[in-house]
């Protein structure tokens, strides 16, 4: 599926306004100024994702996964580097819980800000684009890159695009990789750039 | 201001927030992780306000709140969610939700919308 240039400077400008929010949700979160780069769009299809993921997350992740229903409907996942996932949650914690693994409580603690980092940028979406979408509860997984990919929900018989947005997060002097991605049906993707094109008709005017 | 408040929400760390910013109010605080819970802890403690969080395993949020009404008619729930969606703002408020307090948390904000909640004599 191809997008048209001004349809990915909608999408980016979307996107940028809907991480704007989410940065300021893991600022009040952590208490702490957070620096988000800015995010890089592409779309893959779902097979050419764990190629385009992998060079940027080798090994095991953490990822904060939610499916989403509604017009438009799919798989929202927060992916961290492992030692990336350990990190933030000693940064939301204030180090009282410093160590180099994923215990219960930190497990705990990454669940929900997955699910409100998650809320934030979707939500923002569903505002803009005046699309309502319902969210499962949100599951955290360690897993590999391959068994993360496999585990998404989407029908496996259709074919299904992943909207990546690469980002990194910066608290205090650390930097915490992550990466938004949301897997798409095709007719949910189409929906969406139609909801974009719409949006973008609308900005300016 | 004072009274007892129900939390509902299956995040612990949501539910440690909550009972931070409400008993530094000089609120008491009991809690409940899931729907079910919500209705027997509603029943057994009968709390002035309910805090009710959407999205949680078992029954969804809005469900609870309607088994809430129909305990207790006067039943007051404000909903709090990390839904930022202009759209669910819409359902809460037809749902008879007193207010909608979106994650993540700021004291001051959650202060505010429980004493208004509170202060609403009555509602349909």
């Amino acid at each position: 599926m191809k997008i048209t240039e001004r349809q990915s400077d909608a999408l980016s400008e979307l996107i940028n306004i809907a991480f704007a929010r989410t940065g300021a949700a893991l600022s009040e979160l952590t208490g702490h100024r957070v620096v988000l780069n800015p995010p890089e769009v592409a779309i893959y299809r779902t097979e050419e994702l764990r190629g385009a993921l992998a060079k940027f997350v080798p090994g095991d992740v953490a990822s904060i996964h939610q499916v989403f229903h509604g017009a438009v409907a799919g798989d929202a996942l927060l992916i961290l580097n492992y030692s990336g996932a350990v990190q933030l949650t000693d940064l939301l914690t204030d180090g009282h819980n410093p160590s180099n693994y994923l215990d219960e409580s930190a497990r705990e603690v990454l669940t929900e800000v997955g699910n409100i980092l998650l809320n934030a940028c979707l939500g923002m979406f569903g505002n803009l684009l005046n699309v309502h979408v319902t969210f499962s509860v949100p599951r955290l997984h360690l897993e590999t890159l391959d068994e993360l990919i496999a585990n998404t929900t989407t029908d496996k018989t259709e074919m299904h695009y992943a909207l990546v947005v690469y980002t990194a997060f910066q608290l205090r002097d650390s930097s915490v990789k992550g990466f938004l991605v949301i897997v798409l049906s095709v007719a949910s993707l189409d929906r969406l750039i139609q909801e974009v094109d719409a949006w973008e008709g609308q900005q300016g005017g | 201001m004072s009274g007892k408040i129900l939390i509902v929400d299956d995040s612990a760390l949501s539910r440690r927030t909550l009972r931070r910013i409400l008993e530094s109010a000089g609120y008491e605080v009991v809690e409940a992780d899931d729907g079910m819970a919500a209705l027997e802890v509603y029943f057994l403690e009968k709390p002035r306000l309910v805090l009710l969080d959407l999205v949680m395993k078992g029954m969804y949020g809005l469900d609870v709140l309607v088994k809430l009404r129909e305990m207790d008619q006067e039943a007051r729930v404000v909903v709090a969610s990390a839904d930022i969606q202009s759209s669910t703002r819409k359902l809460v408020d037809e749902a008879g939700a007193l207010g909608l307090i979106t994650k993540p948390f700021i004291s001051e904000q959650v202060i505010a919308v429980v004493e208004a909640a509170l202060e609403e004599r009555s509602h349909s």
